[in-house]
């Protein structure tokens, strides 16, 4: 029993240093660094705010580019298109062309060939005739009158024009 | 234990047993530093003041908790490092594990005084592992003061609260019948008085209970190697092992009962600041 009942001496110095203690503790000790934890806790929560923010943002800025880069790739298909179309009615534009100058050129040279054929097929149609009637007159040896002569030439002119024809 | 020191030590050599753990508990006994023996009534007077064994190693551990603190708390930084490192831990696991957890949010305002009950008696209880130091809450003397002051407080909470007319009437529960309310109201009473008395000795109990236990296997040891005989050498290495497991036990009994102490003490004043709810 009387290791039950605490001393006098023993109560009162520990209510004294119980006492001592807390007015030291809560008064120096443990406000700096209940202090520190809350700013820990304040910074990490600020960190995590902010990285958050950051996180949006980015994504924010990915779907921006993303949808720059669609308008840009719809963009440069869309002139390319274009320039396609253009190129495409410049190349029907200039075959049509030419095969018109050529045309024209084939026509221009096909007339050129007639009129010199005909040039000629005339110039050799005169110089046949004179021949004939120049060798004919040879080998009749004169005896045709004037007359004859010219209804000679008329036939033979006649039936060589008949070459013409051809 | 008043017998002349001749009988001692025949008895001493009749029966080493015995007489060890006798030594044993008049050295665990508490032994006023001033004088040979206090009496209980002659103790309370402010006259016959002395320290004690236990006050002067819980004043060593008062002393270590400041030192600890004031280098802790002297540069507090925001990546921890060191032994503020250790202290802010302690502090964020008795602030928001502890109190916040047992009280909420608004646990964390009475921290401090919790905090002071948890790291005093951790300290006391920790220091009392190192030879040839006594553990200052190995005494009722301690314990039961302590136990006195959270009593005093947690009361004191309850009653700023609520009022004293609303926290008396606080102890008898509403929809109580009338006849019944006196007993348990006298009931309600008798538990909040029990509540300093069984903090006390619970932590009392455990820190002395622990150093008995190492003291005795001491002992053991002593008397096998004193009086070597075949069982010496049984004795001997089992003794050594319990001597080691038990420390290692007695240092979580220390962080545990520091725990249950503190924990107790926010259940008090959590039930307090809420008594006129229920």
């Amino acid at each position: 029993m009387e290791k039950i009942i605490p001393l006098g001496v023993e109560l009162y110095v520990n209510l004294a240093a119980f006492v001592v203690l807390f007015v030291l503790l809560a008064k120096f000790a443990f406000p700096p660094i209940t202090k520190m934890l809350d700013e820990r806790a304040e910074k990490i929560r600020e960190s995590l705010e902010k990285a958050e923010d950051t996180r949006i943002e980015a994504e924010r800025l990915l779907e921006e580019y993303r949808q720059q880069m669609a308008e840009a790739r719809a963009e440069a298909a869309k002139i390319i298109e274009q320039g396609r179309t253009v190129a495409e009615n410049m190349k029907s534009e200039i075959l049509a062309k030419a095969r018109e100058e050529a045309e024209a050129e084939k026509a221009k040279a096909l007339e050129a060939i007639k009129a010199e054929r005909a040039a000629a097929v005339a110039e050799l149609q005169a110089k046949v005739a004179e021949l004939s009637v120049a060798v004919a007159g040879k080998i009749l040896g004169e005896q045709l009158t004037p007359a004859e002569h010219e209804a000679l030439i008329e036939r033979y002119l006649a039936e060589v024009g008949s070459l013409d024809e051809r | 234990m008043s017998a002349p020191t001749v009988t001692v030590a025949e008895q001493a050599a009749a029966d080493p047993l015995t007489h060890g753990i006798e030594k044993l508990v008049h050295e665990l006994s508490v032994l006023p530093l001033k004088g040979e023996h206090l009496g209980i009534a002659e103790s309370y007077s402010p006259g016959h003041f002395t320290l004690t064994n236990y006050t002067f190693w819980m004043l060593i551990a008062f002393a270590l908790t400041v030192l600890f603190f004031v280098v802790a708390s002297r540069k507090p930084k925001l990546v921890p490092s060191g032994i503020y490192n250790l202290a802010e831990a302690g502090v964020a696991f008795v602030r928001d594990s502890l109190c916040a957890e047992v009280m909420g949010p608004e646990g964390r305002k009475y921290f401090p005084f919790i905090g002071t009950v948890f790291f005093f008696v951790l300290f006391n209880n920790l220091l009392g592992n190192i030879p040839p130091a006594l553990p200052g809450t190995g005494t009722l003397g301690t314990t039961f003061m302590w136990g006195l002051i959270v009593f005093t407080v947690y009361n004191g909470i309850g009653i700023k609260k609520n009022g004293l007319g609303r926290y008396i009437k606080s102890f008898i529960p509403s929809g109580t019948p009338l006849w019944l309310a006196p007993f348990i109201f006298v009931l309600e009473l008798i538990s909040h008085f029990l509540r300093p008395i069984t903090l006390g000795i619970r932590l009392y109990a455990n820190m002395y209970a622990g150093h008995i236990m190492l003291g005795v296997f001491a002992i053991f040891m002593g008397i096998a190697i004193e009086h070597v005989s075949a069982t010496s050498f049984v004795v001997l290495p089992l003794s050594f092992v319990m001597q080691i497991v038990l420390r290692g036990f007695e240092l979580f009994v220390a962080v545990l009962q520091a725990y249950i102490f503190a924990i107790l003490t926010a259940v008090y004043i959590n039930g307090a600041l809420h008594a006129s709810e229920h």
